[in-house]
């Protein structure tokens, strides 16, 4: 055989993709439509590792931490930065104030020229925000004058809310963590990230449930219009083909037809590209220039999917003669045999079995049986299925003609229906088990924060030196607040340096006091030595109480800068209070309690201020109301709001990537199964108008169709949530969690697996009806 | 409209079109009971819609059908096709027959739409095979079957339910001269033993010739052959 045989057979193939008029372009569209969204999805995937790179770098590079012990002296070429973070409704808005201290104070990427006091520049997506109605909350916060954006590389999403505005006074505050003197922006600590095996192994399995239906997907959408396919081959036996000839042109056919499809795939990638740039999902945007696949990968896709295509293709004709009379499926397929099909999910188990107990600790797992393991268990899901749907349907009995014509369709094509449903049967299997690996490690990702969301919702910090009870004050007569508990709180120790015994100050009325502390009496004036709390030594407490004795707010220590340092004498009438479970972070609190007419004047620059509020939820926007207000008593001030747990971002980030993958992915099977039932229903056109002719009721077809799909989704659901489990259980050994079914997860994803399938077959009842209408009995 | 004395089945002035192309044009016809009438004509003439709206497949734009007595055009599609499964019975040019099912399943399937049990529909639908002659077939699928011998269970499948007009589409368009000729015999017998009006749609006189009478459709218009003789 010459290559140039080969190449003219492929190339008649190629030709015949194309012709055949619209019917002909009808369905090499199809197919390279159905080709494109896969291989779309496939560069959107290469593309993600570099993404989160970009994304990764631009933050470092705009970091502004120094990790240095000894604060840095002024310069030409420092800046004061400190943080002003704000949020707004359940955004984070980054903000930085700036002081540049000399001509070469460096600026922030994206970041053209300083904004001077009362101006600002700001992100695209913030500018859009405070020029809305909806951000006018917003804006009382930030009413500086915006006189520029920040560029692309200053920012790490599109979607990202941001400011850098101009401060001043910046310098005399300087505190470790919120406000540093800096000479240069970027990591100053640069490394590799210490990847925790755990999320490595969800990633990784996250990765393989996604792509696996996808793959699934192109094989059935390089098969879109095989049937009429055939006929065109038996007609070319007709005319002197050899069956070898007929069925290079049917790969040459399918490889046009995939082919178009990664031009197609290329197309809906820049298309999907441009407008990833303007989505925002679960709150992370990018930009389209960080969606620049890998080439190897992309190289790997342009590859890997035409050969896929071309050994589909030949791989389906396996049990087809072509005749040159027409086309003879081989009358009774042999039966399906069992041991290889079980072969493949016994080898996952096999080389996922080894790092059973490996858990977090030794839990390097080693990425590539990771891949393997549960490629191979899934794979096996594609394996099963269609054995396990010929067995079942070979013993299903005749019931309504309905039930009679599925039944018997399936017993004489059971490949072609557990192929439509292998891809939602992939997709269910891996995502019960994520759901179950998810479920049993949340507890180690969600921690208790200790706050008592019961008496308070949101704390404000303020900076020191801000008279509290007028902040109170302010705080009270916003709308939404319902009570106010307000604190200065300080350090005080033995020595005015380097102290060697120290303990906490917190000054507040009586009522705010009581929040903290048991007090046998109060009044205004009155000052409590706690004793017994949870981390004092006893020992501290007792010599710091001693009536008389001079202690220091505020000290300094060496290596740091100098602090206030404010003197203060124990008073004789101190009372003893008792420690009571504090309003945060689940301690209860030490130390001096001070009420405010007890305190000197001097004292007040050593304290922070911090207010506790109780919040009525039903006031809309009540924490922007209360954010403004903070930000109004002091433009340094931070709020927080109160939560019982918190989670790990990189834990919740990749369970949302989970969520949104699956969706699209749910959303491409459903796509191709559609596709694929239309063409079926195309093809049998003329049997269902004759059917209709002689007197069969529409119903009697439709719910022929519904059990035609039912019958393998169910038993596709049952033995993908066999998989499933079985894949999740595994995947907790491995990672040493005990094992527990999340039995909702289980069926919520076969419940959502079965809706794709019964909204396909809905979708599927109008072209259905339309195609039973006796014009189907025309032939001229 | 009066239609011919003793007539089972008739058409006057039918017009149908198909967006611009105009099948019928004012076509008549009548048959009775036991009759075997032959519509003839070149394709495209107009001939399968004729037959189409006769069996109430198709509602012509205009014009009367009767059938005893009955007007089609003012029955519902319900009606219709109840009309369908219990008085008519219905043969293609390819068979038609459901690929999925056997054939005796296929030839029971009008009475198990008609909801007679498995069973019985099944006991039916074996005796027309045994009529004629492919009850051999029973457990095979039409895939595995002659074109001669799934025509055949296909006229069985349009017998079993005792239709009182048996509508015939080119019943031997893709059968052999020897097959076509053994089809139109045992079509004819059996319709002659139950009394059935057949509606023969052909172009060959050679299928024609097993019939009684002949109309030829030209055009969209039909016209009784003795009267052209």
């Amino acid at each position: 055989m010459s290559v140039r045989q080969w190449a003219a057979d492929l190339g008649l193939g190629i030709r015949f993709a194309f012709t055949g008029g619209r019917e002909g372009w009808t369905r090499a569209l199809l197919t390279a439509v159905g080709v494109g969204l896969g291989v779309a999805l496939l560069l959107l995937t290469t593309a993600i590792p570099n993404a989160l790179d970009v994304r990764h770098e631009r933050e470092a590079a705009r970091s502004d931490i120094t990790f240095a012990l000894d604060p840095m002296p002024k310069a030409k070429d420092t800046l004061v930065i400190a943080r002003v973070d704000a949020y707004f409704r359940d955004d984070d808005v980054r903000g930085r104030a700036m002081e540049p201290e000399g001509p070469r104070a460096p600026l922030p990427p994206g970041v053209e020229k300083f904004p001077a006091v009362g101006e600002m520049v700001v992100s695209p997506a913030l500018k859009e925000l405070l020029e809305s109605d909806s951000g006018a909350l917003l804006r009382e916060r930030l009413p500086d004058r915006i006189i520029g954006t920040i560029a692309e590389e200053g920012l790490i999403g599109s979607a990202e809310l941001a400011f850098y505005r101009g401060g001043e006074g910046l310098a005399e505050k300087i505190t470790p963590g919120r406000i540093e003197r800096i000479d240069r922006f970027g990591d100053p600590q640069p490394g590799e990230e210490q990847s925790d095996p755990v999320l490595l192994l969800l990633v990784l399995v996250v990765f393989v449930v996604l792509l696996m239906p996808v793959a699934v997907f192109i094989a059935a959408a390089v098969r879109f219009g095989g049937e009429r396919r055939d006929r065109r081959l038996a007609a070319l036996r007709l005319v002197g083909s050899d069956s070898r000839m007929t069925r290079r042109i049917a790969a040459g056919e399918a490889l046009a037809g995939a082919v178009l499809g990664l031009v197609f795939g290329a197309g809906f990638f820049m298309v999907g590209r441009q407008l990833a740039g303007n989505a925002e999902v679960y709150r992370i945007s990018v930009f389209p220039s960080y969606l620049n696949p890998s080439p190897l990968l992309a190289l790997l896709v342009a590859v890997a999917v035409p050969a896929a295509a071309v050994l589909v293709t030949l791989f389906a004709l396996r049990g087809v003669v072509i005749e040159p009379l027409g086309v003879v499926r081989a009358g009774r397929p042999p039966r399906r045999r069992l041991w290889w099909r079980l072969l493949l999910p016994l080898a996952g188990l096999a080389m996922l079995y080894p790092m059973i107990g490996d858990g977090r600790e030794n839990g390097d797992f080693n990425q590539y049986l990771v891949t393997g393991g549960v490629v191979l268990l899934l794979v096996g899901v594609t394996a099963l299925l269609p054995w396990i749907v010929e067995r079942v349907v070979a013993r299903l009995g005749s019931g309504s003609v309905a039930w009679q014509l599925a039944v018997r369709r399936l017993q004489m094509s059971s490949g072609t229906a557990a192929r439509m449903v292998n891809g939602i049967a992939v997709a269910v299997a891996g995502a019960i088990a994520l759901q179950m690996l998810f479920a049993g490690v949340d507890d180690d990702y969600t921690k208790s924060t200790g706050q008592d969301v019961s008496r308070a919702q949101m704390e404000a910090t303020l900076s020191s030196g801000v008279p509290m009870a007028a902040a109170a004050e302010k705080f009270r007569d916003t709308e939404g607040v319902k009570a106010v508990y307000a604190f200065s709180e300080g350090y005080l120790g033995d020595r005015a340096q380097e102290p060697e015994h120290g303990t906490t100050i917190t000054v507040g009325d009586c009522a705010s006091l009581r929040e903290i502390a048991g007090l046998p009496s109060c009044a205004d004036g009155d000052v409590f030595a706690v004793h017994g709390a949870e981390w004092d030594t006893g020992e501290d407490m007792t010599k710091l109480a001693a009536p008389g004795r001079k202690l220091y707010a505020d000290p300094s220590y060496e290596g740091g800068p100098k602090r206030h340092e404010v003197p203060w004498t124990v008073p004789q009438d101190i009372k003893a209070a008792k420690p009571r479970e504090g309003l945060a972070a689940g301690t209860d609190r030490g130390g001096f309690l001070i009420t405010p007419k007890a305190v000197p004047d001097a004292l007040a620059p050593a304290l922070d201020g911090h207010a506790y509020l109780k919040l009525d939820r039903s006031v809309p926007d009540v924490q922007d109301l209360v954010r403004n207000t903070a930000s109004a008593i002091d433009p340094l001030a931070s709020t927080v709001t109160w939560a019982e747990t918190e989670r790990a971002e990189r834990f919740d980030a990749i369970r949302t990537g989970l969520f949104v993958g699956a969706a699209c992915v749910l959303a491409l099977i459903g796509a191709s199964l559609l596709v694929s039932q239309l063409e079926q229903l195309r093809e049998r056109k003329k049997l269902l108008s004759a059917l209709v002719a002689f007197g069969t009721r529409r119903r009697t077809l439709s719910l022929s169709v519904l059990w035609q799909t039912a019958i393998p989704i169910v038993l596709g659901l049952l033995l993908a949530s066999a998989v499933g489990l079985t894949l999740g259980t595994v995947l907790l050994k491995m990672t040493g969690t005990p094992v527990r079914v999340d039995w909702v997860g289980v069926l919520s994803m076969t419940g959502i697996g079965a809706a794709v399938v019964l909204a396909v077959t809905l979708c599927s009842l109008p072209p259905l009806l339309r195609l039973m209408r006796p014009e189907g009995l025309r032939t001229e | 409209m009066t239609p011919p004395a003793g007539s089972l089945l008739s058409a006057e002035h039918l017009r149908k079109a198909y967006g611009p192309t105009l099948a019928l044009d004012g076509a008549e016809f009548s048959i009775h009971p036991g009759e075997v009438v032959a519509v003839m004509g070149p394709s495209g003439s107009g001939k399968s819609t004729l037959l189409h709206c006769l069996a109430g497949i198709v509602t012509p734009d205009s014009g009367t059908i009767l059938y005893a007595g009955r007007e089609l055009s003012a029955m519902s599609d319900a009606e219709r096709s109840a009309l369908r499964r219990s008085d008519f019975g219905f043969v293609f040019q390819f068979g038609q027959l459901v690929p999925e099912l056997t054939c005796v399943e296929n030839v029971a399937l009008p009475l198990r739409l008609n909801g007679t049990s498995r069973k019985e529909a099944e006991r039916a639908a074996l005796g027309w095979m045994e009529r004629l002659e492919v009850d051999d077939l029973r457990k095979k699928r039409p895939g595995e079957v002659s074109g001669g011998q799934g025509q055949r269970v296909a006229v069985a499948r349009s017998l079993v339910t005792d239709p009182r007009v048996l509508f015939a589409d080119e019943p031997t368009g893709a059968l052999d001269s020897l097959n076509g000729e053994r089809v139109m015999e045992l079509l004819t017998d059996a319709a002659r033993s139950t009394n059935a009006a057949v509606v023969l749609v052909t172009h060959e006189a050679r299928v024609a010739a097993y019939s009684d009478r002949e109309i030829v459709v030209r055009d969209g218009r039909s016209r009784d052959m003795e009267r052209v003789v």
